[in-house]
């Protein structure tokens, strides 16, 4: 229970902030930000796919996880795991990308893909306690 | 009894398999997922990185076609022999500056200078900070290739937040490339003597006519004593009566 209480929490969390992101998107204003890289960060290339910004992504995996703490079905554990572990590798390499091509620094940004690993690791735990 | 205990065994068995193959499934589904976010991402991103040395701004397609066939000279927007002036003082990082170049300026380029009624001289400053005069600068250095308002219109349009470093040499190589300039040629111009004199010249024009921040605009006949333009809103309503009262008097 306390396992999915804490990934429901945290997914919760990270659905704050990608809301938040996604506001300023379409709201076209800059995010409040200590170290000002937000919005450098997200007026780059790397802050959409496509037509759609990475911050809706992210809101939509966090929703997906949380709700995957819900049921206790085999299903929803490793759906919920999938989408964690697929979160968790963009997020490395988004960080990677602010930190290697860009030169700035989204907290926002940093504090979701933070959020996003944190997740993949309890959400990975809590798909091997369900095998075990 | 047996059987019992062999099912009981082979469920319990049976379970723990099928768990173990599911969180491979999900393992593979999840990499694959991150793999193909990652691929996607950087598909999109190579094509501006390929002018953008990573860094990302607005690809200046708006500002190109605003400004495609509108004369530039130095400072000046627009036709010499325009009957009407109106003289622009602002600073790069000036946040309102950059709000007045994306809604009124495209307004007044199109009905007023596009037209030959109207030129618009700016009057640089750099009075907010460091990365105002390093702009500024490069700006200058742009009117020198006769590109002045298409840097400054690019540079408006992915403005950062004050004094926060925003203003680099990759965002300015950008800016000028996508102006149609030679980046390295321009940048090594940033200090040359009609690029600092008229810089000097707009802070003293500003000094004297006591400017109280920027934007800040004077308008009148071409060639003739211009006046202050005060407006309750940068919007371009105000502007375009303030110029049409020129143009007819």
């Amino acid at each position: 229970v306390r396992l999915r209480l804490s990934i429901g929490m945290l997914a919760l969390a990270g659905a704050g902030i990608a809301t938040y992101l996604t506001v300023t998107h379409y709201r076209h204003i800059a995010p409040i930000c200590a170290g000002g890289g937000c919005e450098l960060v997200q007026r780059s290339q790397w802050a959409t796919l496509g037509p759609i910004p990475i911050s809706v992504l992210g809101l939509a995996a966090f929703v997906a996880i949380a709700l995957s703490v819900l049921p206790r079905a085999r299903t929803a554990v490793f759906g919920g795991y999938a989408v964690a572990l697929a979160g968790a590798l963009f997020a490395a390499y988004l960080i990677a990308v602010q930190a290697g091509q860009l030169h700035a620094i989204c907290v926002w940004c940093v504090a979701s893909d933070s959020v996003t690993l944190a997740l993949a690791v309890l959400a990975g735990w809590r798909a091997l306690r369900t095998t075990a | 009894m047996l059987a019992g205990m062999r099912r009981g065994s082979r469920s319990s068995y049976t379970e723990p398999v099928t768990s173990f193959r599911l969180l491979v499934a999900a393992t593979v589904a999840g990499l694959a997922a991150g793999i193909g976010l990652i691929g996607a991402s950087a598909a999109t991103s190579h094509v501006a990185a390929r002018t953008g040395g990573g860094i990302a701004i607005a690809d200046g397609t708006q500002v190109r076609s605003l400004l495609a066939g509108v004369p530039q000279h130095g400072t000046v927007l627009g036709r010499a022999d325009a009957p009407a002036t109106l003289v622009e003082f602002a600073d790069p990082q000036c946040p309102f500056c950059g709000m007045w170049a994306r809604t009124t300026l495209p307004v007044l380029v199109r009905k007023y200078v596009r037209t030959g009624k109207l030129r618009i001289d700016f009057r640089g400053l750099a009075f907010l900070g460091p990365d105002s005069l390093t702009a500024l600068r490069a700006v200058q250095a742009a009117g020198l290739h006769d590109r002045l308002w298409t840097a400054l219109e690019l540079l408006y349009d992915n403005q950062g937040v004050e004094n926060t470093g925003w203003v680099t040499e990759p965002l300015l190589r950008l800016v000028l490339d996508t102006a149609g300039l030679e980046p390295a040629a321009v940048l090594r111009q940033v200090d040359e003597p009609l690029v600092s004199s008229r810089i000097a010249s707009a802070a003293r024009e500003a000094q004297q006519l006591g400017v109280p921040g920027t934007p800040f605009f004077r308008l009148g006949p071409t060639g003739r004593t211009l006046t202050t333009l005060t407006v309750t809103s940068l919007d371009p309503p105000e502007f375009e009566a303030a110029i049409a009262k020129v143009l007819g008097a």
